[in-house]
């Protein structure tokens, strides 16, 4: 599941950062984690009862995750600048989590806890019945993903010359944007939020692949993002016994720091 | 080759109107014309990706609207000379996604593919950066990159927005020549607005002259004409 987690969140990141033009943009700093999470929040602590089934946790936060990305590309074509757009994920996370308090402070204390626990971001909770469907939608993105290798090497390029080159702009962004909330949703529902694996892996594999070949970034964020995350699991059971840390600190510890590395280097 | 009849451009509000214009196969054309005045709308109008507020626009007889964005794309290419490089994104896949239109659904180049962009960096004196990164050569090898990129495209039809405006003299003069060279060996048309009216006048091509809202063609027109019409 930490592989799984891992690579699909670095892809995820990796399509919001070509499509949006901004090494910036990721899952979580943009809030695609936060509209999947205000409405699996939703659904749980009113008991809207659609979550029963496996489907119901993973359609919820689909939608959640594609109406997120929705809205983000809607404003980023309004905006100039990268780091604006960034400042505006950042308020509408905050925007979705003041609505979580909210409905918290009316939930009871059964959904609350389930709600905190799942927050705080778990590979350990996906029970191995449930392994199967994850896999196989997973495996399906992975194809999908290979299939958009050409739109994305053009996109790099920016949408207006794309568009010139041929590629239907509207039909691709949605493509893109169904897939992007596809793997944030589904890692999303299963593991809680985890933050900034999406928006740092991808650009971790530019810098090492030094490409913008989407052939080799593809893969490149697969393998680097399982091996990360992995990695970050293995840290957290080796602790298990003393201490334990939630998932999501932790990679916000190795992550938040790394962006700050990211804003220097490119933006100053 | 391209008709435009009654073609009015513009965002909002009408910036340029054209009566009727035709341009062929062979020649190069030097739209001109003060900044603001929309020769840029008009360049984006006649590459289909901006749509015209009233009239026609035909290409090979068939309305512009009525062809897909690939079989544009195998028609007209456009330089977008703002292009400011990416990181990692080198010169010679940047020249490579010139031929993105006819590439398979993975994009995939061939030996002839490959050839192509060779043979357009040799033209444009570019091999020496096409192992480099579009982030890391000056604004002028940026803009012979993008015209570059509208070469491998070898579109019959090619536009290009101000392609000399950071580039040197020799650069300069050198551009225009091959232009006209092209259009003339390759039987393209042409389009390239420019403030370089000494060079184009050098090299007497056609002049689409925008003034006071409208654009004409004319074959010849002399340096005080052009001064004059747009003052």
């Amino acid at each position: 599941m930490a592989m799984m987690a891992g690579a699909g969140l670095s892809l995820s990141g990796m399509f919001m950062q070509t499509l949006f033009k901004n090494p910036l943009a990721g899952p979580y700093v943009l809030g695609i984690n936060s509209g999947a999470s205000l409405l699996i929040a939703l659904s749980l602590m009113t008991g809207v009862h659609f979550f029963q089934s496996n489907f119901g946790l993973i359609g919820t936060a689909l939608i959640g995750a594609f109406a997120a990305g929705l809205l983000m590309m809607l404003i980023a074509q309004r905006l100039k600048s990268q780091i604006t757009l960034l400042l505006v994920g950042l308020m509408f996370g905050s925007f979705t989590s003041a609505i979580v308090s909210i409905l918290e402070s009316f939930a009871g204390a059964e959904s609350l806890k389930s709600y905190t626990m799942w927050s705080m971001g778990s590979l350990q909770q996906v029970e191995f019945g449930q392994l199967g469907i994850i896999l196989v939608i997973f495996a399906l993105g992975i194809v999908a993903s290979f299939l958009l290798v050409k739109p994305l090497n053009m996109l790099v390029i920016g949408e207006k010359s794309a568009a010139l080159l041929g590629l239907p702009i509207k039909s691709t962004r949605m493509f893109v944007l169904l897939l992007t909330a596809l793997f944030a949703g589904l890692i999303t529902a299963f593991c809680g939020p985890i933050a900034f694996v999406g928006i740092a892996i991808p650009n971790l594999s530019r810098i090492l692949f030094q490409t913008t070949n989407h052939r080799y970034l593809i893969i490149g964020n697969i393998l680097i993002g399982a091996i990360f995350l992995l990695l970050t699991d293995a840290f957290i059971q080796v602790l298990e016994g003393h201490i334990s840390i939630p998932l999501n600190a932790l990679t916000s510890i190795i992550g938040a720091p790394f962006v700050v590395f990211l804003l220097i280097r490119k933006l100053r | 080759m391209i008709q435009l009849t009654r073609v009015s451009v513009g965002y909002s509000g009408e910036l340029l109107h054209a009566e009727k214009l035709e341009l062929e196969a062979g020649k190069v054309y030097a739209l001109v014309g003060r900044n603001g005045i929309g020769k840029s709308t008009f360049i984006q109008t006649i590459s289909g990706i901006q749509k015209q507020l009233a009239g026609e626009i035909t290409m090979n007889g068939q309305l512009i609207s009525e062809y897909n964005p690939r079989e544009i794309a195998e028609f007209i290419s456009l330089v977008d000379t703002r292009f400011e490089g990416v990181e990692y994104l080198k010169v010679k896949d940047y020249l490579a996604l010139g031929r993105a239109p006819f590439t398979d659904a993975f994009g995939r180049m061939d030996s002839n593919d490959w050839r192509i962009v060779e043979e357009v960096a040799s033209d444009l004196s570019i091999q020496h950066l096409l192992e480099k990164n579009t982030d890391q050569i000056s604004d002028g090898e940026r803009q012979l990159c993008s015209v570059g990129r509208a070469f491998v495209q070898e579109t019959p039809v090619i536009l290009l927005d101000e392609p000399t405006a950071f580039l040197d003299y020799i650069n300069r003069k050198k551009l225009l020549e091959l232009l006209v060279r092209l259009s003339r060996e390759k039987k393209k048309c042409i389009v390239l607005s420019t403030h370089d009216l000494d060079l184009c006048l050098d090299q007497k091509v056609p002049f689409l002259l925008a003034a006071h809202g409208t654009v004409s063609l004319h074959e010849t027109l002399s340096k005080e004409t052009i001064i004059e019409a747009m003052s």
